[in-house]
């Protein structure tokens, strides 16, 4: 019998195990991805977000604000929440229903470890989140584009050819910018640190719904965060009177919720705010310690979890 | 006498209770402790809630004993390496839906290192040896439930693993199915894969296990050789072809000369399942 044939190899194959394999984290990673992109969520939030940028234009028509400052901000800000709630929404249901459906037996009684279990959805909800990113970066760019060709044409209608020129110079040095471009990286990475928030909370939690409204809490409540943090270490030159109860609250917020506001260094990007490398740099890796640091403690309640 | 397939020493789970206000202890396994030879087939019985899959669980390592230890082939069983000779049929098994049956085999196969050729080769084989060549492009969403216990059992066996763990293979299934999972189940013993599995169907579990063990309660109660566990000694059963009723008449009375007593005399009847598959055409 051929499967007898092919057993030894098999068997010599998978003997050689790894603490740690990007093999079997790829194939849970893909088999997410393929589960997210089937799921209507999905679509019904990406075509959301793909009409809202689509119809800035017609929205930067009837502000008061320059119109490409309009565009920026409805694109980036589109951007901003419907990957935080496709982050959240996706991220929720996938241990529970792994769970429900009992596929996480079948999963786990073969050699793969629980954090990589837990590291292949991180990796299958990111590619979901870098799919989506993508899409709504394109639709935004074209928009642009026509934004851009429309004013060039304007230019050149109103203005004399040397003043044109020059405006032309300025208009498309000042349209694609690296900043740009940068801030939609930030507005990819926090919807990164919203999932693994997301994955943390329902490696503990009994139902999606409460994962779901407990971490959309916590990112609201990250928006806080340097109130918080300011209250508990106290003004300069003197401490705050505030009350126990407060100051417990504060101090867990401080501790357990993402600081939001890190990333809202994309709202200066929507006004025409330049941003220094260094503090695109100092949000990822900020960002990037959230990501480990919610990984891990997800791992950690996991790891203890009955199943 | 070599390492045991599992090796289940001075085992005890308990769980809280959920209730907030009382957090009473529920002992589900309570001091187990069993061995399961290599090669053999095991079948732990025992009514619902009886600690059965509870200890199949930690077995697997998917749940954490409270004292005790259990080993696969002499390796800790929370050990994940353990589960590389490891293959799991969880009770009424349900897998990825959009998947089809073919990549349901080739997803399992890549969590446990296989891949190219070698993992497309083992899928068709598996597909082959559980009868779902026709269905393998189809998605798994469609499957009926013996469909599904099959293919459950075809990702149990894509690393070729030396221990089986069965929780109700059968459940659901239809008898011609049933029957073709215990012949499956008895090729794989030949070919000195151990199995341990946990059934309802006691009639199932005659006939293709060699020891069983019986928990009630978290507690081991029997356990051993299912013919030393079930054979009555005193009695011995003859079953005579073609004889007349003088024969027998004659034999009890030299039985009774004896000093035996005979307790019946009636023809022997085929089991139900048998029957079944004659009469439906799906005997094999």
């Amino acid at each position: 019998m051929t499967a007898e044939n092919s057993s030894t190899a098999a068997t010599v194959h998978a003997s050689a195990h790894k603490l740690f394999s990007i093999w079997r984290t790829w194939a849970i990673a893909t088999n997410t991805f393929r589960d997210l992109v089937r799921q209507k969520v999905f679509y019904f939030m990406l075509v959301f977000a793909l009409i809202l940028i689509g119809t800035s234009l017609a929205m930067a028509s009837l502000s008061f604000q320059g119109q490409l400052q309009t565009v920026m901000d409805v694109c980036l800000g589109a951007m901003s929440v419907f990957t935080m709630l496709l982050a959240v929404l996706s991220t929720a249901m996938l241990l529970p229903k792994d769970m429900e459906d009992r596929t996480l037996y079948t999963i786990l009684a073969k050699p793969v470890a629980r954090f990589e279990y837990l590291t292949g959805k991180l990796v299958g909800v990111t590619m979901i989140l870098l799919v989506a990113t993508l899409l709504m970066t394109a639709a935004f760019c074209v928009v642009l584009h026509y934004w851009q060709g429309r004013e060039i044409e304007n230019l050149q209608l109103t203005e004399t050819a040397e003043r044109a020129a020059a405006a032309i110079a300025k208009l498309k040095v000042g349209t694609f910018t690296s900043t740009l471009f940068g801030g939609i990286g930030i507005i990819f990475l926090r919807a990164i640190v919203c999932a693994t928030l997301t994955l943390m909370l329902s490696c503990f939690a009994t139902s999606w719904l409460f994962t779901v409204i407990v971490a959309l809490m916590m990112i609201l409540a990250g928006h806080l965060v340097p109130i918080a943090r300011s209250v508990w270490q106290g003004p300069v030159g003197g401490a705050m009177d505030v009350p126990f109860h407060l100051a417990i609250l504060v101090r867990l917020i401080t501790v357990f919720v993402p600081d939001m506001q890190l990333f809202n260094v994309v709202d200066d990007i929507a006004v025409g705010a330049s941003v220094s490398a260094d503090v695109f740099l100092r949000v990822a890796g900020l960002g990037a310690g959230y990501v480990a640091i919610y990984l891990l403690v997800g791992y950690l309640f996991f790891a203890w979890r009955e199943l | 006498m070599g390492t045991p397939a599992i090796f289940i020493e001075n085992l005890t789970k308990e769980f809280t209770s959920p209730s907030v206000f009382a957090r009473d202890k529920i002992t589900a396994v309570d001091k187990l402790t069993l061995s399961v030879e290599a090669g053999h087939v095991y079948g732990l019985l025992g009514p619902n809630g009886s600690g059965k899959s509870t200890t199949m669980k930690i077995v697997l390592g998917l749940v954490t004993p409270t004292s005790g230890r259990t080993c696969i082939f002499g390796r800790d069983s929370r050990d994940v390496e353990s589960r590389e000779a490891v293959g799991f049929l969880p009770e009424n098994p349900y897998f990825y839906k959009f998947l089809t049956g073919s990549e349901t085999l080739d997803f399992y196969g890549r969590l446990c290192g296989l891949g190219g050729k070698m993992l497309r080769d083992r899928s068709r084989e598996l597909l082959a040896l559980v009868g779902l060549e026709a269905a393998a492009d189809r998605r798994v969403g469609g499957y009926s439930k013996g469909m599904l216990q099959r293919i459950g059992l075809a990702q149990a066996l894509v690393q070729e693993p030396r221990l089986l763990v069965l929780d109700e293979p059968t459940a659901g299934v239809d008898p011609a199915g049933s029957h073709e999972i215990r012949n499956l189940i008895l090729r794989l013993k030949q070919r000195g894969i151990t199995v341990m599995l946990c059934s309802h169907l006691l009639s199932q579990v005659q006939e293709i296990c060699d020891r069983i063990g019986i928990m009630n309660h978290g507690v081991l109660i029997r356990e051993g050789a299912l013919e030393d566990l079930i054979s009555i000694e005193n009695q011995t059963e003859l079953t005579i072809e073609n004889a007349s009723a003088a024969l027998l008449a004659d034999l009890r009375a030299r039985a009774e000369d004896a000093g035996a007593r005979v307790l019946g005399a009636h023809k022997p009847q085929q089991n139900l399942e048998r029957y079944f598959l004659e009469v439906t055409g799906e005997r094999k």
